[in-house]
Order: structure tokens, then sequence, then C-alpha cells
């Protein structure tokens, strides 16, 4: 599914080079629930953002989806993150002027998708969500979990191939986190959705079934551990 | 292509439905303000060139102006050739003038001017000057002894009242002598005065043409007769028709007779416009230009976030130059409500220049033309700043 080998990621700030990820190899599979976690300035972010085509590394090789991304234009990065990708911020990025059901079938919208079907997957997927009475609220009359989880069914509303979310329980209090992750992992389990995490709590662990350990820019280690059983796709 | 103007046309639609009322109120009614400029500076240059040639109709030339043929000093057999005229379909009337040059002295006061005699019956049926007497009465086909006179050349009392030349203030019941240019003098009684605005008309003293002929020994001669037609604005026409008719002496239109210092005026006038016009169009660009921009910046995270789920630059921009253009079209739709009032009550209360009451003028092609420009503007203006953010780096964006 992520096959990443030899990520580098050089920010120029003046004169010094600061070395964000400094060559990082490693595969995920289909259906995997894998959290990518280390400490502040580890480079979490920084690949999760390269993974996710929001950024490009600086050098390295990137296959997403069986696709060569990192030869991929622009446009054509675009339209692969609207139409295989799909993503959960750490604030949950929602666009103030839109409701709930408008921000979750946007991207459906930019697909071409037909009015009734994209209104049908919306309020579906928010129903799914726990959301199902709230799809008329705009971001300003959700609460912090709230958002999130329209954040969640706005990255699925396109049944993308893998969803990435950064840190998205940084905001959230830790029974509120609890229901974001038990979330992610009933998607994980029940659609058999790749969800590719950042976190740097260490509670957030059990979760995952693989954890993607960095430190300093590096790949540390990889710890398989037994994770929600769920179908394959 | 139809997909993608739905997703530009729905978040502008959110935008400017859930965005912040006040601002776009603001930037509605600043639209509204540039479009008024753009209009209100033509439609008041308008009214002042129609007013000039309105008074060049009513009280200098009529519509027709026909003088002596080339090298002759006067109209020979006047009377027959103005019943001629007059039987001419599309002609309301012809008054002939003779004129005299002269000294108009009044208590000492001396002006050199040239002295206009006409019949007063046909006159009043070419030009409105006997409409507007503002002491005494207008002359009369017998009167042989006396005149009317302009308010300017009448002038006042305290000569820092005066804007041109006079004779020091004279009222009706004065005495004015004329010594003409063949030596005649002739003592008149100023039966009335009249102003009527037009700087010429006003600086202007009328006789009765039996007098003028009286004076200077010709006898129906005319140096010009005066045509006023049924219908204004067809006097290219009335001339060929005219020649058409037989008439052998030269015919002018009152525009080519106006021509010279009000066609210098027109023309000045409208390089004023050009640059006005330009200035506004800056104006409107600069302050289009600062709203989106200022509107944009502060959407940078949300532009962001947009190209992270997928949405094509190009999307993000035609949302903004869509909510430009309707925020553009309620500017000018309000500054089209503005200006009606505006005209309406310049209508009422019209503005008082020194040649007289001004009626703005609003030319439905200029208001096309201001549409169309602002509209151009407006979308360049708004392009620009939404294709700088919306091509920023997306993490850039993001993090704003």
């Amino acid at each position: 599914m992520i096959a990443a080998e030899g990520i580098t990621r050089v920010y120029h700030m003046g004169a010094v080079d600061v070395h964000a990820l400094g060559g990082v190899s490693f595969e995920i599979e289909r259906g995997e629930f894998v959290g990518i976690m280390g400490s502040s300035g580890s480079g979490k972010s920084t690949l999760l953002h390269i993974l996710g085509l929001l950024d490009r590394p600086t050098s390295g090789r990137l296959e997403v989806d069986g696709v060569d991304v990192l030869g991929l234009s622009d446009r054509e990065q675009t339209r692969f993150r609207l139409r295989r990708l799909g993503y959960v911020f750490q604030d949950y990025a929602l666009i103030s002027e839109l409701t709930a059901l408008e921000n979750v079938f946007l991207s459906s919208l930019v697909r071409g998708a037909a009015r009734d079907e994209y209104l049908r997957t919306a309020r579906e997927i928010l129903e799914e969500v726990g959301l199902g009475d709230r799809t008329d609220h705009q971001q300003y009359e959700l609460s912090g979990g709230e958002q999130q989880r329209v954040a969640i069914a706005r990255a699925l509303v396109n049944r993308p191939a893998i969803v990435f979310a950064d840190e998205p329980c940084a905001n959230l209090d830790t029974a509120t986190s609890r229901t974001i992750l038990d979330l992610f992992a009933r998607l994980n389990r029940e659609l058999g959705q790749t969800i590719v995490m950042v976190s740097h709590e260490d509670w957030h662990r059990r979760y995952f079934c693989r954890v993607v350990n960095l430190r300093d820019g590096l790949v540390e280690g990889i710890e398989d551990q037994p994770c929600v059983p769920h179908e394959d796709i | 292509m139809i997909d993608g103007l739905r997703v530009s046309a729905f978040l502008a639609g959110k935008a400017l439905q859930r965005g912040n009322k006040g601002t776009l109120v603001l930037t509605v009614m600043i639209i509204a303000l540039v479009f008024v400029n753009l209009v209100f500076l033509p439609s008041i240059v308008a009214g002042v060139v129609a007013m000039f040639n309105q008074q060049s109709v009513d009280y200098n030339y009529g519509n027709l102006v026909i003088e002596p043929r080339e090298n002759e000093q006067a109209i020979e057999g006047a009377g027959v050739l103005v019943r001629r005229i007059e039987r001419i379909p599309g002609v309301l009337a012809v008054s002939p003038r003779l004129t005299a040059g002269g000294t108009v002295t009044f208590h000492g006061t001396s002006l050199a001017r040239s002295v206009i005699g006409i019949d007063p019956s046909e006159e009043r049926r070419v030009t409105r000057t006997s409409t507007r007497m503002i002491e005494g009465v207008y002359l009369s086909n017998g009167d042989t002894d006396a005149a009317v006179i302009g308010r300017t050349i009448a002038g006042n009392e305290d000569p820092r009242l005066d804007t041109q030349d006079s004779l020091g203030g004279v009222h009706v019941g004065d005495s004015i002598t004329v010594t003409y240019t063949n030596g005649a003098i002739r003592r008149y009684l100023v039966k009335g005065i009249f102003q009527t605005d037009s700087y010429s008309t006003d600086a202007s003293v009328f006789v009765t043409r039996r007098e003028l002929e009286g004076v200077t020994g010709r006898s129906d001669q005319a140096s010009q007769l005066l045509v006023r037609t049924v219908v204004d604005g067809d006097e290219e026409a009335f001339r060929l028709r005219l020649y058409s008719y037989g008439v052998q002496e030269t015919v002018k239109t009152w525009q080519e007779k106006s021509r010279g210092i009000i066609g210098d005026v027109t023309n000045s006038f409208a390089i004023i416009n050009l640059i006005s016009t330009a200035v506004s169009l800056v104006i409107a660009i600069v302050v289009i230009f600062i709203v989106v921009f200022i509107n944009t910046v502060n959407r940078r995270r949300q532009i962001g976030i947009l190209k992270a789920i997928g949405i094509e630059p190009r999307l993000i921009v035609g949302s903004y130059v869509i909510q430009v253009l309707v925020i553009c079209g309620a500017g000018a739709a309000a500054g089209l409500v503005l200006l009606a009032g505006v005209v309406q009550y310049l209508t009422l209360y019209p503005l008082r220049f020194p040649g007289g009451p001004v009626l703005p003028v609003v030319e439905l092609l200029q208001v096309a033309q201001s549409v169309a420009s602002l509209f151009v503007v407006s979308t360049i203006a708004g392009y620009i700043p939404a294709w700088k953010v919306a091509g920023e780096e997306i993490l850039e964006a993001i993090r704003g």
C-alpha cells in the first residue's frame, strides 16, 4: 500500500540546513492501522506530510497505492489526494463557512458526484461517526470532538485508499480522544480502512497494528503488535 | 469545466452567505461609491454640455442659422425668404435679425456692442429670451424708442458684483444712448431686462428691426435668419432640406455656430471626464484588490486546507473571482440606486453653475461602460491576490 524508501527532507533555513528526515524506509500494508510515533521534533509530522503528498521529500522513493507519487505533477498529486487519500488534521481544519454536511460532501462535489448521491453518502457517513443529528451545524456550533468526527467523515467520504491523521487527538481531552481512537479502530476493523496516524501519546500505541518509531528523523524501530482483527478488503 | 464551476460557485456562495456580513456590506458600498464616482462626474459634464447646447438653441441660434451668401454683407429680400422658409415642412418659425455695431452709454459708462434688431413677434417663436424677463417687459413690434438688454450688460451699481463689463446698474425706465458706427445716435428707454444665463445673449442689446432699419437705412435686409424646427436634433437633415427648397444663402446648424468657445469647453470637459474615469478605475482596482487581498490572506489557512483535500487552485481562485463578481454586481446595483437618488435630488434641486442650472444627464452607454469596466477591473483585482495565495505551498498556507 505504501512503500517509502530513503525518504529525506532537508529544510534550508538561511545558511543552516535542518535535516528533518534522514532517510526513512518502511512499508505499510493495506488494511493496517499504523501509528507513527516519536517525541516532538522527531520528524513524524514531516513524514506524514510527505506520505500524504502535502510536501515533497528532498530525496527518496515513494509508492502509494501502487503509484510512484513523486513522479506526479502538482495537479496530478492534487487529483490523487482527492481520489485516493483522506486527511484528518490536528486542529480539525474544517471550512468554517460550511455546515458539517457541506464539509463532508465538498470533496464528493469536487469529484463530480450527483447531488443526490453526495448528499446521501455524506449523511450516511455522518451517521456512521455519530453525528446524524448535527449535519446542519457549522463549526462554531460543534464541540472539539464533534469537529474532529466531522473531519474524519470528510476524510472517508470518497472511500480513500488511505486516511492520514496528524495528531487528531492533540486538542481533545482524554475521554474524547478515546472516542476518536475507538472510531478509527472501528473504521479500520469494520471497513478495513488503512489508517496512518501520527501521535506522541504513548497510550495510543495499543490501538495500532504497527508502530513506526521515529527519533531524530530516522526510523528507530518498527513494532508489529496484535491489532484489532479486521476483514480483508 | 462545469463541475469546476459548480464547486467554485458553491464555495463562493457559502462564503458570501456565511462570511462576515459587515465586510460584505462595506465592500458592496465601496463598489457602489466607485460606480457612482464613475458615472456622476460624466453625468454632470454631460449636463453642463447639454445646458450650453440648449442655451445655444433657445437663446442664441434656434436650430439653424441662415447667413448671407459668400462675399455679401446681408441677406437681401429677407421678408420673402422668411415666408418661403416658413412654408417648408418641419419649420416652426423664422426670425430675421439685423445687427449694427455701436457704443452703448449709460451715466458716462460706455461699452462697444452689436445692437440686434429683431421682429419681436417672430423672435418670440424662435428664441425663449422673451420668457426670461427679470424686469419690465419684452419688445413689441411697434417699438422704436425702446430696447431690452441683458442682465450682464445692465450690471450692478457695485461693480464688484459684475462678472463682465457692464453699464453699471441699468434698470427698467432708465435711458441708454447708442452711438452707431455710422454716426447715428439714439436714446432708448430700457423696457425690459432679461437673464438667460447665456453669456453672449445676456451681454446683448435688442431693439426692433424696424428701428434698426431706420438707423442704418437698410430695408428688407437681415444679418441672419434664425430658424426653429418642430423637432430638435435633426438639424443636418433640415439644412439639406432648406437647400433642396432653393435656399441659396449659407445655412449653418447651431452645432456649427457653437463651435469655438463652446466646442473648446466641451472638449475640455471630455478630457477631464476621461482623466476622472481613469482615476476612478484605478481607485476601483486598488480598493477591490485590497479588499480581496485582505480576504484571501485571512483565509490562507482555509485555502491550504481546500488544496490539501484535493481541490485544485483554479477552483479556489474561481470561487474568489465569482465572489468578486457577485459583490461587484451588487455594488453596481446599489450604485445605480444611489445614483438614481442623487439624480432625482439634483433634478429637483439643480446645481447652479455660473452658466445656469445644470441637470445631470445619465447616458445609458456611460452606465453600461461603467458597469463593464467595473466588472473587468474587479475580475483582475480579484484574480491576482487569490491566484497568489492559492499558488502557495499547502503547508505554508495551512500554517498561515
